[in-house]
């Protein structure tokens, strides 16, 4: 048994396909919010909508977010039984804001099947130590969503739907965007890395980085950290923190230098087939997950064993 | 400047037992308050200390907040005083629930700038506290804070989006949950933790702040332990040439 009335919400227009891929297996009916234009309605009902709701951008000083009421009144009167927001930051912002407006939560899922007529999620908790199933009994359940959690659907370019212009006068909020600047950030994708090399506190200074830099060059590695590294020390862009909050790897091999080896790191690790640590701290949790671990201070074994896979070369 | 930063008690995850059958017990865990609500009070830290005011820490949870060591240790960390609402219930209260309760506290505690939250719970990171709390008080809301200015009676803060910085000047009162990266908090001296004895702290019950009950948004039916890969253990001892060299070995079979 399906839901009849699934509604998405993305500010990512590239968060359409998924989305739309899991609505239709999940509901009846389709309904799409967007911020876009005409062409990325037509791509979200070529995807699977039947209706797209298209928000105008507002005006320059307004957020996006400022639409959550006119959203959840819309969900409202057309009686949506699921609402799938897109996980960016924005769009948790939308989602807990709207979901305030509806009297119930906003549960960042990874997974959601429908079972005798009711949304069963499931989402990870405690850092990822467990895993939290839960059967929803709001009216309008809001979840929020991120990438890889259902797979898009052959595009049919013939489907019909309709598209309604929406441009509800929305109330700033009392906020007002000043300015909107690009950030330098890099492009990277770890989770398609074969192998990784990860570093943790147990380096004292950034210039240190550059032996397992060097390491990684020498085993064609990419350059992933635990999150303290990329958010409190700031040395590695937060695109390469592995873990419950940043990324999940898949790698064949992932070496991690320094990693004391919290749940919350090793959960994103552990999809990896190999699991090498190094650590100085013999009872460090990393060594309790690891097929290969070395018990000795980085800056006395990382040089040997460079010079080593230098040699054998 | 009148700031509450919101604080959740939390079991330390590390002391996480999984049992055979894969259920998770913390019977054994230690509590402490989650590691990102440091970085709110932190923040609320640094904008009384350069624009004035006064910092409040807010806490809704179960019987554990009365714990006295808790309670210091969140004391000593820069608050001037601590609202505490206890009722074992909130134990498992979801993030609508938790925004309701702390709606009803900072009603009760009376004029407010600024409340503040972390950029997640360090149990359940659901992230969505702040951004609920912030629409039932019907003010200016904003997540993923990185900067905060204060400027009269407003402030200007940075937002750290995916590829872009906004930077929004935001009118007050507010509630904002800022970024784990917004700043390194200070770690407690001696004097903090004996200030911290002095410090007032309310205590409030469900009843006290007047908020009417509020139907759980779903039921839990498991929480499980993933199940785990089994892994080889092959762990050498030691930064001799025999040591590193025997690793070395087992690295290159891994890179065939
Ligand atoms: C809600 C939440 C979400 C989180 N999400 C993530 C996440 O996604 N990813 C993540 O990584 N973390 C995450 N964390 C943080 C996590 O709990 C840990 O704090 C973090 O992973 C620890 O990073 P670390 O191992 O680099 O540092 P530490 O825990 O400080 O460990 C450093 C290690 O280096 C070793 N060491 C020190 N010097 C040397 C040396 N010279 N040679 C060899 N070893 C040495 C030490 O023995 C120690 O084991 C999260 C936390 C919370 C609360």
């Amino acid at each position: 048994m399906t839901l009849n009335n699934v509604w998405i919400i993305t500010d990512n227009q590239n968060a359409v396909g998924e989305l739309c891929g899991g609505g239709r297996q999940l509901g009846a009916q389709v309904s799409v919010v967007l911020f876009g234009d005409q062409n990325q309605a037509k791509e979200a009902i070529a995807s699977g909508a039947d209706k797209v709701f298209l928000f105008e951008q507002p005006e320059n000083s307004v957020m996006i977010e400022a639409y959550s009421k006119s959203i959840a009144e819309l969900l409202r009167t057309e009686k949506a039984d699921l609402a799938m927001v897109y996980s960016s930051i924005r769009g948790k912002l939308m989602a807990g804001r709207i979901a305030a407006q509806l009297a119930t939560s906003a549960l960042a899922i990874s997974e959601l099947k429908v079972e005798d007529g009711r949304i069963i999620t499931r989402r990870m908790v405690y850092g990822g130590a467990a895993m939290r199933t839960e059967k929803t009994l709001s009216e309008t359940v809001v979840v929020t969503v991120g990438t890889g959690v259902f797979e898009a659907g052959p595009k049919d370019e013939t489907r019909q739907g309709t598209v309604t212009a929406v441009n509800p006068n929305v109330a700033s909020d009392g906020i007002r965007v000043l300015e909107t600047r690009p950030k330098q950030g890099e492009v990277v994708n770890l989770s398609a890395a074969k192998r990784v090399v990860g570093v943790g506190r147990g380096f004292s200074a950034k210039e240190d980085l550059k032996m397992a830099e060097e390491l990684a060059a020498l085993i064609g590695a990419e350059m992933g950290c635990s999150r303290p590294i990329a958010e409190g020390e700031k040395w590695m862009s937060k695109e390469r923190y592995i873990g419950v909050s940043g990324v999940f790897l898949k790698a064949d091999i992932y070496v991690s230098l320094g990693v004391s080896g919290q749940i919350q790191h090793m959960v994103g690790a552990n999809p990896s087939k190999t699991l090498v640590a190094i650590n100085k701290d013999k009872n460090a949790p990393v060594f309790k997950q690891a097929d290969i671990g070395l018990v000795g201070d980085i800056y006395h074994v990382l040089p040997q064993i460079i010079a080593k896979l230098k040699a054998q070369k | 400047m009148r700031v509450i930063s919101c604080c959740k008690a939390v079991p330390e995850e590390q002391d996480i037992v999984v049992a055979k059958d894969r259920q998770i017990s913390f019977e054994k865990a230690e509590w402490k308050f989650g590691q990102y609500d440091l970085n709110a009070v932190e923040a609320g830290k640094q904008l009384v200390e350069a624009a004035g005011g006064q910092l409040s820490g807010l806490c809704a949870g179960g019987n554990i907040l009365d714990n006295s060591k808790m309670k210091k240790d969140i004391l000593s960390r820069g608050l001037d005083d601590l609202y505490l609402v206890i009722d074992e219930s909130l134990e498992q209260a979801d993030t609508y629930q938790s925004a309701r309760v702390l709606e009803a506290a900072i009603k009760k505690i009376g004029d407010f700038d600024l409340v503040l939250c972390g950029a997640g719970s360090s149990d359940l990171y659901a992230q969505q506290v702040g951004n609920q709390l912030g629409e039932l008080l019907g003010i200016p809301v904003v997540n993923a804070v990185n900067r905060i200015m204060p400027q009269g009676d407003k402030v200007i803060v940075e937002r750290a989006l995916e590829n872009e910085i906004q930077v929004l000047e935001i009118t007050l009162p507010a509630v904002l949950s800022v970024t784990s990266e917004i700043n390194v908090p200070r770690i407690p001296g001696m004097k903090d933790i004996i200030a911290a004895n002095k410090k007032p702290v309310t205590k409030f019950t469900l009843s006290e702040i007047e908020v009417t009950n509020s139907l759980p948004s779903s039921t839990v039916l498991s929480t499980l332990a993933p199940e785990q890969a089994e892994r080889r253990l092959t762990i050498l001892e030691g930064e001799s040439e025999d040591i590193v060299d025997a690793f070395v070995k087992l690295l290159r079979a891994e890179l065939k």
